[in-house]
């Protein structure tokens, strides 16, 4: 539903003037046809609510059908700080896309928009606009705020609602709306009342157009969209109908019929407009529909004049003539003022209070310049009691024309959107409403402002109003009125001060109080026709018969109910008598004194009965006659509001006198005058009473006035009270509400508190908090215990407290973190108990991202420490190794290299790290790498193997490898070490110490074999062969004991060894012969080469003396150590079954050698003994120490 | 002397010896048991070619000729079929391992160790 909209802009430019009371509004259009609109929403509708207004809203919006071509914007109240979920809630309700509001958005139709939190929400262009924060809560009136930008954004196509919510935050907006000629609603409650709070607040304004059930709000808009679009066909350019002027007058006849205001005179296209606009919202599109409705429903008028009445006016509306009455009036009325003195001035048709607020303003300023401080009465007056209302507050939306800045810094308080008139001169003002045309004015005035207003009423009123002025003006007062208005007809009553602008002063002109400026009688419209009957008619003859007849008939006066003379007939010279002093038209005060008291009552009787009174047979003295006159007073008018009477003297002819009563009228005529004396002299003192007391009672009515002025603005204070007191209401359940999720924040702030000191009591981090002052804040339980600091430190500064520190820059590294806001980082060894910690400076961010000080942490790093040098240590040897160390994975992957590992393979860290370790092996043993993984993937350790491995160079290099597994904290391995040692060389020595071993060996046998040739040449012929057999025999046996020796590698030979060395040659084949039992025992080469000769020699007895002798012969060498300290070998050659042996004296080589040999060099005892069953040698020899263990074989 | 029985006389002895005392020593006992002495031989090459060329019955070796090892000999002698014996200062554990197993003299030596090489080298049935 997409309609072409008459954006009918309206902007009032400075030069137009608004005024209400009664009233002008000067709202002329400037139309912009051009602007086509077409994309926009048809009607843009506003919704205010407050919290609890959400539930109307989900109403309103069910019963929405989603393709209505409006726009909808829901402003609430809503906590600024919490995010709503608004948008979600009203989501499921509608299926209108619903979405927050953001600055920029256009307003399209079938949408919604919702106010964001802690957010002034506007429209301008179409678009709506955001500006944030929100203003503080008291001033907060964001439904007012949208609702005047949306008027004048959207004029007539804006739409307001007031849904459920406290308070009054619409009301003013509202009357924005209505001013700009969009339609208002209000929500109402099951009684079909508006609902308490926002709805009733805003219905009190009189300018809701409607109070509805929220369900039937959306058919309500829908139907006023629908007429909207009717009635644009029928306008001109201007936004007016056509056919509105034929109808103007009827509607004026029904406004003055009811309310006394006469607005036939006002401009045409203003009253088409605002007629126009009830039309709309009644949805009626025909005038005589509405007329008749106009008849039918008297109400509707009322709700017509309030429309009429709407109006704006401007601070220092037309400057120069401020300027003029600031220097011209001003100074006058300050001057020579005592703090007693009172300075009065009424301003009626104040509107919204601009005007009086000026002149409140430079008489204020005068006053000051003055340096005078009389009471000052400002009384400011307007028909339209929500105007007055507005000007009460004293709160103009920004920005503030024609006040220039210096006065808008003296005289108003900035207060967010508004300015506040400042309370200095808000008191000075008195508001109040009042109908200038009807009411009684307020009297004594120094100054009266009425501009701009009486250029709207006709030429009567305006008359009448002047009169007023000029009772109710002081002499010397003055007159400020409007450029276009002037007193040109009351040239008497006012003198001119500044004609250019208007300034005017009060004559010293007795003033009396226009009749219809008192009582309570409507305004007197038409005195035109009230003055007919006694203007002269244009007829000729009807003229000279009434020139011809008025010689007859009675003399007259026509008077007003002021008894102000307005006609006197030609003849009244006889009832009519001139007095000294200022010349008056008081009936009473030029009557012949005689007449007074008859004419007096008859008049007063017509006035009261507007009835013709008749007075017969009246004697009035005349010229020494007596006269007999018929006095009679006739109402002439029919206008109730103007009623003039006629007073007619008939004259009946002399009285005559007959003699008897000449006569006795003699002596009574005496008395009768000195009786008429009497009473003249009481009528004369009745009268100056009368006088006075009528003077009193005007006095009275002004003062009455007054009184009612004041006890209006009492009321209004007290309106003021009671809106004060709802505010409060509100605020209160604003608070009570505040008040909840403070308690629930407060339960979260507990909760997280709570979280917080169990993280500081279980962190084993110290950790403190410091202010910009390093002033302990607070601080972990850690922390107490390292530095020795209680609960009762808090707040002392830290450079008092800790001494454990050693750390003197403290000061300067945390002045250094606040101001780089980086973090400092040092390590630190507490004092006394010598551990290392690193501290940490950080700087302490609030939640609201301020620097409120640093948070160091102390993190005691004394094992990291002493593994870091462990570390350090172990790296270093296995850096200078010499042994390769080589860290490797599971699979073979080399991951460390030390320079061991370089020296050894060629290759450097670089080369090798990355490569699988085959790399290392020979081409034969590529395969021995995963055997050697999948050992240790068993958890073997592989140890001290020998291996060929091949270097960088290709060389084949002989390695002692140790492979241990890698495990981690879990016992899990994650890699392994291979520990190289390269071999190479020492395998080379061994190889040369073998061969030289062997070489040696080989030499000595040689030798040996050469020494047994030299012998055999030498004793070739010269020995017999049994020397030379045992010179062989020793000399193989020596050779024997060698191979024992070198078997042993020269340093041990086993016992068992050598004995079986001998005996060997002599064993029987079923190896009885020679039996050997002993512990294996090992001996020195030196021992077994002494004992070897032994062995020998008693070997080779034996074979040729001895057992060995004899086939049954047999030898048993037994042999044991004794003792471990000092180990002796003990041993026995025991032959039996040899031949019988005499004991010769003889001591042969053998024997010699067995006994010296052995005592001489081992130290050892030798014991021969020649048993009968055969020899038995006993060897005793202290083995060396270890001698005694197992030979190495 | 039992095992002087098992050996006969007269056998053609082919003596590889580089030292001279040693070479007298084996000559005169060999001479003694009666058997020709062919050689002395100090040098690998002539005793190579000896032991290709020569009648031989059995040849005793010393396993060092100035640093030079014997077995090219014992390696032609093999060849021919014809036994030998190593005459080694080493005893026979400083012997090539293919001929560890056979007969050796280890010096200085007795006359009846050379009779038990020699028997052992020739058994009787074969002489």
């Amino acid at each position: 539903m997409v309609r072409q909209k008459q954006n009918g802009k309206s902007r009032h430019g400075p030069a137009e003037d608004r005024r209400s009371a009664p009233g002008a509004d000067r709202h002329t259009a400037s139309p912009s046809p051009g602007k086509d609109d077409l994309s926009r929403a048809a009607l843009v509708v506003g919704l205010g609510a407050s919290a609890g207004g959400l539930e109307a809203f989900t109403t309103f919006l069910t019963k929405m059908p989603p393709r209505s071509g409006m726009a909808f914007v829901l402003v609430q109240h809503l906590d600024p700080v919490h995010k709503s979920l608004l948008v979600e809630l009203l989501s499921k309700h509608t299926a209108m896309p619903v979405m927050q509001a953001e600055d920029g958005t256009a307003v399209a139709a079938d949408h919604v928009f919702i106010i964001p939190p802690n957010a002034t929400l506007t429209i301008a262009g179409g678009t709506l606009r955001v500006a944030t924060p929100a203003p503080p809560r008291e001033h907060r009136k964001p439904i007012d705020a949208f609702f005047s930008s949306l008027a004048e954004d959207q004029e007539e196509n804006a739409v307001c609602i007031i849904l459920a919510g406290t308070g009054s935050d619409g009301s003013l907006g509202l009357q924005t709306i209505k001013a700009h000629g969009g339609l208002t609603l209000a929500q109402a409650g099951f009684d079909e009342t508006a609902l308490l709070g926002m709805p009733s607040s805003a219905a009190a304004t009189g300018l809701v157009d409607e109070v509805l059930p929220v369900e039937r709000m959306p058919a309500r808009l829908l139907a006023h969209a629908r007429h909207l679009h009717d009635m644009n066909d029928r306008k001109a350019p201007d936004g007016t109908r056509l056919d509105a002027a034929e109808h103007l007058a009827k509607i004026c006849v029904l406004l003055r019929a009811r309310l006394g205001h006469d607005f036939s005179e006002y401009k045409e296209k203003t009253l088409v407009r605002r007629i126009q606009r009830r039309m709309q919202v009644l949805q009626i599109d025909k005038f005589p529909a509405y007329i008749e409705r106009l008849r039918k429903e008297p109400e509707q008028l009322d709700l017509l004049f309030h429309d009429l009445l709407i109006g704006v006016t401007q601070f220092f509306r037309d400057p120069a003539a401020f300027a003029a009455l600031a220097s011209e009036v001003m100074p006058k009325l300050t001057a020579h003022k005592k703090s007693s003195d009172e300075i009065r001035i009424w301003v009626p048709g104040c509107a919204t209070g601009e005007e009086a607020y000026s002149i409140a303003i430079l008489l204020k300023e005068a006053m000051i310049k003055a340096e005078v401080t009389p009471r000052v009465q400002i009384f400011a007056t307007d028909l339209d009691e929500h105007a007055i209302a507005a000007a009460r507050r004293g709160r103009y939306r920004k920005p503030l024309a024609g006040v220039s800045p210096d006065r808008l810094a003296r005289w108003f308080v900035n207060d967010g959107d508004d300015y506040c008139v400042i309370k200095d001169v808000r008191e000075m003002c008195v508001f109040s409403a009042h109908n200038l045309a009807r009411d009684p004015p307020f009297a004594k005035l120094d100054l009266l402002s009425c501009r701009n207003l009486m250029i709207y009423l006709d030429a009567p009123l305006q008359r009448r109003l002047m009169r007023t002025f000029h009772y109710a003006l002081r002499v010397d007062g003055y007159l400020f009125l409007g450029a276009s208005e002037g007193i040109s007809r009351h040239g008497g009553l006012f003198t001119v001060v500044d004609k250019k602008h208007r300034l005017f002063q009060r004559g010293d002109v007795a003033a009396s109080l226009p009749s219809a400026a008192v009582g309570a009688a409507p305004a007197q419209r038409h005195p035109a026709a009230a003055q007919q009957p006694i203007r002269p008619s244009g007829d000729d003859v009807d003229l000279r018969a009434r020139h011809a007849v008025e010689k007859y008939s009675p003399a007259y006066l026509v008077i007003n109910r002021q008894h102000e003379v307005l006609r006197f007939s030609g003849r009244t010279g006889h009832y009519v008598e001139h007095s000294s002093g200022a010349a008056s038209l008081g009936l009473f005060t030029i009557l012949r004194k005689e007449l007074l008291p008859a004419v007096r009552s008859a008049v007063q009787k017509a006035f009261a009965t507007r009835q013709p009174v008749v007075h017969d047979d009246m004697v009035v003295a005349v010229n020494g006659h007596r006269k007999l006159v018929t006095l009679i007073v006739e109402p002439i008018s029919e206008e109730p509001d103007a009623e003039l009477y006629v007073v007619a003297f008939q004259d009946r002819g002399i009285v005559g006198g007959e003699g008897a009563a000449a006569e006795t009228a003699a002596s009574a005529d005496d008395r009768v005058r000195a009786l008429e004396k009497e009473l003249r002299a009481m009528r004369q003192q009745l009268h100056s009473t009368i006088e006075d007391a009528e003077t009193i009672n005007e006095e009275l009515k002004s003062s009455n006035e007054e009184y009612q002025s004041v006890n209006e603005e009492f009321q209004s204070a007290n309106e003021e009270l009671e809106s004060a007191k709802e505010e409060l209401q509100s605020m209160n359940e604003e608070l009570h509400t505040i008040n909840g999720e403070l308690n629930s924040k407060n339960e979260a702030l507990a909760d997280s508190n709570s979280d917080l000191k169990n993280l500081l009591d279980s962190t084993q981090i110290a950790t403190l908090f410091l202010d910009k002052d390093l002033r302990i804040k607070n601080f972990t339980p850690a922390f107490a215990e390292i530095f020795h600091v209680r609960a009762t430190d808090r707040g002392r500064p830290i450079t008092e407290i800790v001494t454990r520190l050693s750390y003197a820059e403290l000061k300067r590294d945390v002045k250094k973190v606040l101001r780089s806001l980086s973090m400092v980082e040092h390590e630190v060894v507490a004092a006394a108990g010598g551990a290392t910690f690193v501290m940490r400076i950080r700087p302490y961010r609030t939640v609201a991202d301020v620097i409120a000080g640093v948070v160091i942490t102390f993190v005691d790093i004394s094992d990291r420490k002493r593994h870091e040098e462990e570390r350090a240590r172990l790296a270093a040897i296995i850096t200078f190794s010499k042994d390769a160390i080589i860290g490797h994975s599971l699979e073979g992957t080399i991951t460390s290299w030390n320079r061991g590992a370089e020296h050894i393979f060629g290759y450097t860290a670089k080369e090798a790290v990355g490569k699988p370790l085959a790399i290392l092996l020979p081409q034969s043993q590529v395969d021995e790498a995963p055997q050697i993984l999948e050992r240790l993937a068993r958890g073997e350790q592989v140890e001290n193997f020998d291996a060929g491995r091949v270097i960088k160079t290709g060389e084949r290099i002989d390695v002692a490898m140790t492979i241990s597994p890698v495990l981690d904290e879990r016992g899990t391995m994650i890699g392994a070490s291979t520990i190289a040692h390269d071999v190479s060389e020492r395998k080379r020595s061994d190889e040369l110490r073998v061969l030289m071993v062997n070489e040696l060996n080989h030499r000595v046998k040689n030798t040996l074999a050469t020494v047994q040739s030299i012998a055999a040449q030498s004793l070739k012929g010269a020995a017999d062969s049994k020397s030379r057999e045992a010179f062989d025999s020793r000399l193989v046996a020596l050779s024997r004991r060698h191979d024992v020796l070198a078997h042993g590698c020269w340093e041990r030979a086993s016992l068992r060894d050598l004995v079986l060395q001998e005996l060997g040659p002599y064993q029987s084949e079923n190896g009885t012969r020679a039996a050997v039992e002993g512990p294996d025992t090992g001996l020195t080469p030196k021992a077994a080469l002494a004992l070897g000769m032994a062995f020998h020699e008693l070997a080779t007895n034996a074979a040729k003396y001895g057992a060995f002798s004899k086939p049954r012969g047999r030898v048993r060498v037994a042999w044991e150590v004794q003792g471990s300290s000092q180990p002796m070998l003990r041993l026995t050659w025991t032959e039996s079954g040899g031949p019988k042996v005499a004991k010769t004296g003889h001591k042969g080589f053998g024997s010699t050698l067995i006994e010296r040999g052995l005592s001489l060099e081992l130290n050892g005892s030798v014991r021969l003994d020649l048993d009968p069953g055969g020899l038995i040698c006993t060897i005793e020899i202290p083995l060396p120490d270890g001698g005694g263990g197992p030979a190495n074989v | 002397m039992s095992s002087d029985k098992t050996v006969r006389s007269g056998l053609r002895v082919l003596l590889v010896e580089d030292e001279i005392m040693v070479a007298l020593l084996l000559e005169d006992m060999l001479a003694e048991l009666g058997h020709a002495v062919i050689g002395p031989v100090a040098s690998l090459g002539k005793a190579v070619e000896m032991a290709q060329s020569e009648a031989l019955d059995v040849a005793i070796l010393d396993v060092n000729l100035s640093g030079k090892e014997v077995y090219p000999v014992a390696d032609t002698l093999a060849a021919r079929g014809v036994p030998f014996i190593f005459a080694t200062g080493y005893g026979n554990g400083g012997l090539r391992a293919a001929y560890r197993h056979l007969p050796t003299l280890s010096k200085p030596f007795l006359r009846r160790d050379l009779l038990r090489v020699l028997a052992e080298a020739c058994p009787a049935k074969h002489v």
